[in-house]
């Protein structure tokens, strides 16, 4: 029987000896064999909480396992087993070992059971995931990269003061229910709906993710919301605010989907809409919706990888990353698999039935249905069309159909394409088949959720009414098909706030303030200089004083009365004297008294001391 | 082909609506539930508002040009 160890430290200690592997098919063997080796460990990880280690008084617990933490640790490493296969001819090592990092701090985050270890795996996981955007080395992705990782500094310190008031409060460090109200529980909740991406607080994402490397982008989609909404399902079930929050997040994601012309910008927007579903279920806190958001988080990974590997696969055969720059191009025939499978991905995350996008959305708007919120449930079901509408519609028939429009002119040049690496297809099939597979059979998936389910998807209704949803969006979006090409424009989106107004702060720093600094520098310079030339020799202070006061005195009488020759004579005298008693340096022997000067003060304080002394003895 | 597509497409139109009327409702948690074939509307009339709503808002001062950051 083998040792089960916690499943962060298998990644991390793959992050460290993978640089290390040379030869380049042992190293793919090893990226991939990481992530089987986590998940046998999985299986064998019983119920309950262990791994406990003390640490200045405090209890670091790595291993609360249970259903919650166990269904999101076994998606996190089956995605890590699909994002390694697509990434298997990246050459960089480098890359990996940022992913290793990334998912193994996830995995800590999923099975920490207090909330130092929790602070300590999301810090990891912050600074190792800014790497996969880095790694593109553009500039766009360097300077998205670090406003990436400001933005996760920023939620990281609202979190950490959250945990030490909370801690300091009630004493207890433990991960679990923490009751909302109050300073504590505000900022680590906006700590954590920072990563969750809510609004305002999701520009990092749409500004980010689309920049990163075409394989770093798959592992980014999977583990930074998600274990965002595994610790909101931990910390925060039935908080109001988050039912509102996360449904005018999935309207909002579609909303500004609509407008997007990068392919994996748009797609990014669409995680925003998602996790909105994930956030309200969390919100509205009844066990159904818990499940729903449980098992929307377990789908939602594995087709937006299959959405991501898809985009980025055309990306990576075209260099194109543009609607503009792709439509009209008739890609569909150089990459029909490519197509296909990216279909299975949209199909499921509109929910169609049989596709996996089905099983867990729908629990989320029947569990607002069942609590009677029109509202949440309207929005949450608009958001559904707008999903269908651009990922399984708009997005697809833009890259691989879509025509040019009337009046302009395509380019020449025949775009370069072809099918992507072989890994790349094959991580793409088996993320279409697990999609297909949980959307088939449910009962995989609802079996692992945190509570029983008494959910059907499958009945007349749902599939019917989905079904009529779907179609007639199409219908709408048939009308529309011209008005919904990419433009060339950005879309100003919250990031706006940092962006701009950081310039301005830039040119504040380095203009005004620049200039306060010189001004004081050279002030505090200057007097630094004249202390320096006094102290040449201070014994002649008084003399240099006089002196001064004297020629400036005569200086005013003589300009009061008027100056001739003779007075400017006498001025220039007094002036060259003064230079002369200025320049003159201390010289102990012009001065030596007859006795050392610390010998008097000696004896005059030995004779006020011996006085006292003898008046006292009186 | 795109004519077989069209056919294809207004025929399950046609009968996923046809169904809906048919079926019974189990659970109305809502008084809309009771309108006959509702998602069909708030599909199509849902998917028009996204469309028009988006483009109104970005064309209205969220969409800038491309080298607006720089």
């Amino acid at each position: 029987m083998i040792d089960i160890v916690p499943p962060a430290f298998i990644f991390i200690l793959g992050a460290i000896l993978l640089p290390l592997l040379r030869e380049r098919r042992l190293r793919q063997l090893f990226q991939l064999l990481i992530p089987v080796i986590a998940f046998i460990d999985l299986l064998y990880m019983p119920k309950g909480t262990y791994w406990v280690y003390n640490f200045l008084g405090y209890d670091l617990i790595l291993g609360r396992v249970d259903k919650l933490s166990m269904c999101f640790g076994y998606v996190f490493v089956i995605v890590a087993f699909l994002g390694m296969t697509y990434a298997l001819h990246v050459r960089e090592a480098g890359q990996h070992t940022a992913a290793f990092l990334y998912i193994g701090s996830a995995l800590g985050v999923t099975f920490a059971g207090d909330i130092f270890t929790l602070f300590v795996f999301w810090e990891i996981m912050a600074v190792s995931s800014v790497f996969l955007i880095w790694y593109q080395r553009d500039k766009g992705a360097l300077d998205a990269g670090f406003r990436y990782i400001m933005v996760h500094i920023f939620g990281g310190c609202a979190l950490l003061a959250g945990i030490i008031i909370h801690v300091s409060n009630t004493g207890s460090t433990e991960f679990g229910l923490i009751e909302y109200g109050g300073l504590a529980s505000q900022l680590i909740l906006l700590g954590f709906i920072i990563n969750a991406a809510v609004p305002p607080f999701h520009a990092w994402l749409s500004d980010s993710y689309p920049e990163a490397t075409v394989t770093g982008s798959v592992f980014l989609t999977a583990f930074t919301t998600k274990s965002a909404i595994y610790v909101l399902l931990r910390t925060f079930p039935g908080v109001e605010i988050l039912v509102w929050l996360g449904a005018i997040m999935a309207v909002y994601g579609v909303a500004y989907a609509v407008l997007e012309n990068d392919i994996r910008r748009l797609l990014a927007y669409h995680i925003i809409s998602q996790v909105g579903y994930m956030v309200a279920g969390v919100g509205l806190g009844i066990e159904m919706s818990m499940n729903g958001s449980t098992a929307h988080a377990f789908c939602h990974i594995l087709y937006k990888a299959l959405l991501f590997m898809g985009a980025g696969a055309v990306i990576y055969v075209t260099g194109r990353r543009k609607l503009t720059d792709l439509q009209g191009r008739s890609l569909y025939k150089k990459m029909p698999i490519t197509l296909s499978l990216y279909m299975i991905g949209g199909f499921s995350i509109s929910a169609v039935p049989l596709f996996n996008g089905f099983i867990s959305k729908t629990m989320i708007i029947a569990a607002s249905a069942e609590l009677h919120r029109p509202i949440i449930y309207l929005l949450l079901h608009l958001a559904s069309i707008g999903t269908f509408l651009h990922t399984g519609l708009k997005l697809p028939y833009g890259i691989w159909f879509g025509r040019v429009p009337s009046g302009e002119k395509i380019e020449e040049e025949e775009i370069e394409a072809a099918e992507p690496p072989l890994n790349m297809l094959i991580a793409m099939a088996m993320a279409a088949f697990l999609c297909i597979l949980t959307g088939v059979y449910p009962k995989i998936l609802y079996n692992i959720l945190p509570y029983t389910v008494h959910y059907h998807p499958y009945t007349v209704n749902h599939v019917v009414g989905m079904m009529q949803l779907l179609l007639l969006t199409a219908g709408a979006f048939w009308l529309y098909i011209d008005k919904l090409g990419g433009e060339s424009k950005v879309s100003v989106d919250t990031d706006w706030f940092y962006r701009k107004p950081g310039v301005l702060l830039l040119w504040f720093v380095s203009n005004p303030m620049q200039d306060l600094r010189l001004g004081l520098q050279s002030f505090f310079t200057k007097m630094v200089a004249n202390v320096a030339s006094l102290s040449k020799n201070p014994i002649l202070l008084p003399e240099i004083t006089a002196r001064y006061i004297h020629l400036k005195i005569i200086n005013r009488l003589y300009q009061a009365s008027g100056i001739d020759n003779d007075k400017l004579t006498e001025l220039k005298e007094l002036e060259s004297r003064l230079a002369a008693v200025k320049e003159m340096r201390y010289d102990e022997n012009v001065y030596r008294r007859p006795i050392g000067l610390g010998v008097l003060i000696a004896i005059i304080f030995l004779f006020i001391y011996g006085l006292i002394y003898f008046i006292r003895l009186r | 082909m795109s004519k077989i597509l069209k056919n294809i497409f207004f025929i399950s139109c046609g009968v996923s609506i046809l169904i809906g009327l048919f079926i019974p409702h189990e659970h109305v948690h809502f008084w809309w539930e009771k309108i006959p074939a509702f998602d069909a509307i708030f599909g199509f009339f849902g998917c028009i508002l996204i469309v028009l709503g988006s483009k109104a808002i970005g064309h209205h001062g969220i969409q800038k040009d491309e080298d607006y950051y720089d």
